[in-house]
């Protein structure tokens, strides 16, 4: 049986909410990515940024993961920004038009500066 | 993109996993060569071993960073359906897998060891109905592996362990 590879820690830029993922995103990550969420809602009033810079895997799964998530935060009103994504994954979001509700930075940096 | 699907091939019209040489029924004017075979027990995560063997097993062909990629999210995903949908994550049906190459193409053929159950045709899916929680979030797999390769095949035929099974056959082109 393949290990669980994924962690998500949540840490505040200002009253934003950063979710740092690392590993891979799969069934495996559910839980974790699930609670990372609801601490990143509890802690920041802004927007949430998801940082994928430290992820290296995502599959359909992980996807739909993402979609759980993009589905609470509008229901909260809040905006999920995206940074970090290679260019595999920026084409994936591109396809499953993730792209067309998520503001998508290249890095934290620019997604920062840009908000 | 290409989907075909052919239901109840004759065996002897297939080139089913552990016949490395002959002709897919896909492309029948292709004359392909055998590259490699794996076989994997359907657990839980084993996808991530089927996509790393077949990358590993493409490298001469020095394959563009875009293309691998692609394939390698396909390979992922068809291999978590066959372990997942065909042999319901039952760790003794084996996942069986071929790469083939031609003068201009790169095939991949994976397939699962049961099931009746037809391979839905990929549809994509309706994100906003997934967002407002009218639909699963999930149901992504089929749509990725339609838009990561050149053409998807799917062949049902009967299983030597009993019942039918599936082989997924991707293709993506190595020239033009």
């Amino acid at each position: 049986m393949a290990q669980p590879i994924f962690e998500a820690k949540v840490r505040l830029a200002g009253q934003r909410a950063i979710i740092d993922m690392f590993g891979e995103i799969n069934a495996f990550a559910d839980g974790d990515l699930n609670a990372a969420y609801s601490e990143a809602q509890a802690k920041g009033d802004a927007d949430i940024l998801l940082n994928f810079a430290s992820v290296d895997y995502i599959n359909s799964t992980g996807i739909a993961l993402i979609v759980g998530l993009l589905a609470k935060a509008r229901q909260a009103r809040r905006d999920l920004l995206v940074c970090g994504l290679s260019d595999h994954y920026l084409e994936i979001f591109q396809i499953t038009r993730l792209a067309d509700f998520m503001k998508i930075y290249p890095d934290e940096q620019s997604a920062l500066q840009a908000a | 993109m290409t989907f075909v699907t052919l239901e109840r091939q004759p065996e002897s019209s297939l080139s089913v996993p552990g016949e490395p040489q002959g002709e897919t029924v896909a492309a029948p004017d292709k004359q392909w060569t055998h590259v490699a075979e794996f076989s994997l027990p359907s657990e839980p995560g084993n996808e991530m071993q089927a996509m790393q063997m077949v990358a590993t097993a493409v490298q001469e062909l020095d394959l563009p960073a875009v293309s691998l990629e692609r394939l390698k999210t396909a390979v992922a995903e068809a291999t978590m359906n066959a372990m997942e949908h065909g042999n319901h994550y039952q760790e003794d049906l084996p996942v069986e897998i071929v790469v083939r190459r031609s003068d201009d193409a790169l095939a991949v053929l994976i397939t699962d060891q049961g099931g009746s159950q037809v391979i839905p045709e990929p549809e994509t899916p309706n994100l906003e109905a997934k967002l407002e929680g009218k639909q699963s979030p999930r149901g992504w797999g089929l749509f990725l592996i339609k838009n990561m390769v050149d053409e998807m095949n799917i062949y049902i035929g009967d299983s030597e362990h009993g019942g039918t099974h599936h082989t997924v056959e991707l293709i993506i082109k190595t020239k033009g």
